[in-house]
């Protein structure tokens, strides 16, 4: 039936205008589409954010947003002056480039001024922990410190401060505002190691899409100022995270074109010998064109940007979907009087379930929710299903005419082959065999699948080597890992972080982390204000400790009497947190999230954890979640990896049960032990390898499936044209082998894991495709 | 006072300075040259809001490689170490704060360049004794110290320090000596400043 409708469609001019049409639309969507800013190279686009409690992925968001545009330069020399100047011409350099939105070298005096002011009035109700515990146990070794410190040769500051603030109260509390002390140098902060000094230099990228060209244009600043600084005879060291997203996109990019030129090449010199002829070659080129720029055009419209990522996948799609064209080719070599019609008619029903079953291991992937993932199935789904209806439609007309009078040398190559390597295995076949099946368990035996989601980021040891050195020079960049803190009012939410960070100073004490940053510790709520006030007062108001400290040192009387008038004056001040937030700098600022239905949230910053384990223990206390991104995503990954086995299963029985319908069962075994030994061969090579066996790699055993289904329905249709399906399973197998062999060659992990793992199943389902059939072989020796 | 002599000679050398190169020679062939200085310091603070001055004294001693230890006896006693990139008080490891904190390390350490590319520097030189008067070149400097002026003969006596808001710092040095080695308590208080 299916062969008759064929046969009543079959008007290579009409589809060849049906494909025209289809090409037109595509290319004026892809007009429109291409030419907006749809190329997308943050690492974090990858993951997936459906998962996540709303709150937790706000939180996650607000935490990195500032972290994803920040790039850390350190401008380092024999001398402090030397680099600082390096950091003058290198700020003049950074700020020519109009790449960000902040420069920061010199120290922000003028914000600290403001802060100063704003908090002022505040002053008795503002107290730093250690000051608050001080009065309460021990007001006197207050009084003894003040002294210390007015008559210390440092002192001058304070000694300036004195006269509005006789007790340094407010000088306690906004020097404790920022924990980690920087030394300043020209108002410039100015950090040491043993062999030199480094000069640092804040910046903000202007834009957090982190578009290619901007962050081609970062990397090439990066290099050349690195140069620069060089030659005048000192040393530059730059991290941040757009650095290790320009780093990936770089990359992404170079195997992008290694593999599209590698696949091209491999596939004009194939095509070339084996048919001496220009048409084949345009031909296919159409095909995996129209291919390509549909799915991105249909990718693109759809998800609004793709990630270059996909793109890498993308490439690898050469490979793939020239196999139709190829079939359809290689074909007009199995019978004398061969005519595009004939072929069709032949090929389409092989081609189809091709299609068919490629169609249903990447609708798999898919069903992930990984973004990146989403885009590959979509991507290759497309790209496969135009190759196709290009190979489908245009090709019947573009091939009226063409046939060879040449017997390919590689024709003879893959017929002698498709002959004797059946016959040469089923001689053989015990100690194959045994030795397959010792092959299979023991690679089996040795696979660990591993999880962790950094390997979706391979940078060059270089770059953490640089990021590593100024964490040690400057540790204030926060960790990925922090704290999510709620409580239902403000006074709760206040509570609920005082207790986590009373318990944070004990972990650091065990140095566990170096440093935390949490609101409370600066704010104090309307109570704790009112409590503050009244320690004050008991402690040094009205027990005189203050107005004897304050004549001993000699203040005039009237000073004394002023100052306890203002005191007494302050009893009823609040300081509100958004008055508070409005003083503080940007990193403090973010911490807070806000308050909403009867729920205030804050996050709390940590910085250097050595043991994570002594913080994840703190999340049990009330109103505290720990949220760890990277090992939420990995945990997400191990979930995702036992799902997708499942999936391969749900699609291992769908084709199964398909040909088994179509073929009958006992064909259908025969055509499905092509893609079972692939993929125990596959797995295998993995666990003797010692590679990445991660969610990835089980996408990658979907493809197996597909094109294992594909090699071995060729075979099993191929009857008395074995020669002409053994050359065009050979040569598709030749592109894809290729395609996803350079893969393999790729920096990023998973790339290269995807790689290897579709290359070793794809070598095995070309050796083992050809047995299929093997009975009508041997019958015919006979 | 073996910086103030090395100073001179830098001064001399890169001939950045406006003061006169003789006077400077002079002063630096003068001063005593051993890579350990102690002695007692007598210093008052005359800040602008209390009617007496802060008086307090004790003992210092500098270490031409390993910094400065500033101990006070009186009013309160406290220890104060300070080298090329540390401080520490009795309130523990601080930043070594902006100005004049870096001043007084660079005086006392030895950091020649800070001072030199910070000051302008002019002097006089009469038979017994000699000053040199450094001003700030730096605008945020210049916010809080106007004037610091350093006298002394073979050794540096006192030392002046004019802040811009008025408040003046007056240190004088006693019973200067230069020994050979540092005492095992000098180590101790040293050895807490190495990394």
């Amino acid at each position: 039936m299916n062969k008759k409708s064929i046969l009543n469609v079959y008007h290579p001019k009409l589809t060849a205008g049906i494909w025209l049409a289809g090409m037109l639309v595509i290319c004026i969507l892809g007009i429109q589409a291409l030419t907006k800013d749809w190329l997308e190279t943050g690492f974090l686009a990858l993951l997936p954010t459906s998962e996540q409690q709303p709150e937790i992925a706000k939180a996650t968001l607000q935490h990195n947003q500032l972290l994803n545009r920040k790039v850390i330069w350190l401008t380092g020399a024999a001398t402090s002056q030397q680099a600082i100047s390096h950091a003058q011409k290198l700020k003049q350099q950074l700020e020519q480039s109009k790449l960000f939105s902040k420069v920061v070298l010199e120290f922000p005096q003028q914000q600290y001024i403001k802060q100063y002011r704003q908090l002022f009035p505040y002053r008795y109700q503002l107290l730093d922990a250690q000051t608050r515990a001080l009065l309460a146990s021990n007001p006197d070794e207050l009084i003894k410190q003040n002294l210390e410190i007015l008559n210390s040769p440092i002192g001058q500051m304070q000694a300036a401060d004195l006269e509005h603030d006789p007790a340094l109260i407010f000088s306690r509390y906004f020097n404790a505002q920022n924990p980690i002390k920087l030394n300043l140098e020209q108002g410039i902060v100015v950090l040491s190691d043993q062999h030199r000094f480094w000069a640092l230099l804040l910046t903000d990228l202007q834009d957090e899409r982190l578009q290619l060209d901007k962050l081609e244009i970062l990397s090439s600043l990066v290099n050349s100022a690195t140069e620069q600084v060089k030659t005048a005879g000192g040393e530059l060291l730059v991290s941040g995270m757009p650095l290790f997203t320009a780093h990936g996109a770089q990359s992404a990019k170079q195997e992008i074109s290694t593999v599209g030129i590698g696949s091209s090449l491999g596939i004009i010199v194939l095509l070339w010998a084996t048919f001496r002829s220009v048409r084949p070659l345009l031909l296919s080129s159409l095909a995996i064109g129209s291919g390509l720029l549909a799915a991105l055009v249909i990718c693109v419209l759809f998800f609004g940007k793709i990630h270059i990522l996909t793109l890498v996948f993308g490439a690898s799609l050469i490979g793939v979907a020239d196999d139709y064209a190829q079939h359809f080719l290689c074909d007009s070599f199995g019978e004398k009087d061969w005519n595009p019609r004939k072929g069709l008619k032949f090929i389409l029903p092989g081609l189809s379930l091709g299609l068919l079953s490629n169609l249903l291991s990447y609708a798999g992937l898919g069903f992930s929710p990984f973004p990146g993932l989403q885009e590959v199935a979509l991507f290759s789904s497309m790209g496969l299903l135009v190759a196709w209806l290009t190979v489908v439609l245009l090709f019947p007309l573009l091939l009226t005419g063409f046939r060879f009078d040449h017997q390919p040398g590689i024709l003879k190559l893959t017929t002698y082959w498709e002959q004797h390597w059946p016959l040469w295995v089923s001689k053989n076949r015990r100690w194959l065999g045994l030795m397959l099946t010792v092959f299979i368990a023991g690679g089996l035996w040795m696979l660990t699948p591993q999880d962790d989601v950094r390997l979706l980021q391979s940078p060059p040891a270089e770059l953490l080597r640089t990021a590593d050195k100024i964490r040690q020079l400057f540790p204030m960049t926060p960790d990925n890992q922090f704290f999510l803190v709620s409580g239902k009012d403000q006074a709760d939410w206040h509570q609920n972080e005082q207790t986590l960070l009373k318990r944070l100073d004990a972990v650091k004490q065990q140095k566990a982390l170096t440093a935390y940053e949490g609101l409370s510790s600066y704010w104090p709520d309307a109570n704790r204000q009112q409590q503050n006030y009244r320690l004050l007062k008991h402690k040094l108001y009205d027990s005189g400790l203050l107005k004897r400290y304050m004549t001993d040192l000699g203040f005039d009387r009237t000073a004394a009497q002023a100052e306890y008038k203002q005191f007494a004056a302050a009893e009823h001040n609040t300081l509100t947190l958004p008055e508070w937030l409005a003083a503080a700098d940007e990193t403090k600022q973010q911490l807070w999230l806000g308050c909403e239905e009867g729920r205030c949230q804050s996050t709390v910053a940590l910085t250097g954890i050595s043991d994570a384990g002594a913080l994840t223990a703190l999340q049990d206390l009330p109103g505290v979640v720990w949220v760890d991104q990277v090992e939420s995503v990995s945990s997400l990954f191990a979930r995702y990896r036992i799902r997708a086995s499942g999936l391969l299963l749900v699609a291992f029985c769908l084709a199964s049960l398909g040909l088994g319908l179509k073929f009958g069962w006992r064909n259908s075994v025969t055509i499905m032990s092509v893609p079972v030994v692939s993929l125990a061969v596959s797995l295998a090579m993995l666990g003797w390898f010692g590679q990445l066996f991660s969610l990835f790699n089980l996408f990658a055993l979907l493809l197996v499936l597909g094109i294992g289904v594909d090699y071995g329905l060729f075979f099993f249709m191929a009857g008395d044209r074995r020669a002409s399906t053994s050359l065009g399973v050979t040569l598709s197998a030749l592109t894809t082998l290729l395609a996803f062999g350079l893969l393999a060659i790729s920096s990023t992990e998973i790339v290269h894991a995807f790689g290897f793992t579709v290359t070793a199943g794809i070598v095995t389902a070309l050796l083992r495709a050809p047995l299929i059939g093997l009975k009508t072989i041997s019958a015919k020796e006979h | 006072m073996i910086l103030i002599k090395a100073l001179l000679l830098y001064l001399l050398a890169f001939g950045q300075s406006v003061a006169d190169e003789a006077v400077l020679t002079e002063i630096a062939a003068r001063l005593a040259k051993t890579p350990i200085t102690q002695g007692d310091f007598h210093q008052q603070k005359h800040l602008k809001v209390l009617h007496k001055p802060l008086i307090s004294t004790g003992t210092f001693t500098y270490d031409q490689s390993k910094g400065v230890i500033w101990k006070t006896l009186t009013p309160v006693v406290s220890l104060l170490l300070v080298n090329e990139s540390k401080l520490l008080t009795g309130q523990g490891e601080q930043a070594v704060p902006a100005a004049f904190g870096k001043v007084f390390k660079a005086m006392l350490g030895g950091d020649l360049k800070m001072l030199t590319d910070g000051f302008s520097v002019t002097g006089t030189d009469q038979k017994t004794s000699w000053q040199l008067e450094l001003t700030p070149k730096d605008e945020m400097l210049k916010l809080i110290i106007s004037t610091m002026v350093l006298s002394g003969d073979i050794e540096l006596r006192d030392l002046e320090i004019r802040e811009a808001g008025g408040n003046v710092t007056r240190i004088s040095f006693d019973n200067i000596t230069h020994p050979a080695q540092l005492t095992d308590e000098q180590k101790i208080d040293f050895e807490r400043l190495s990394p």
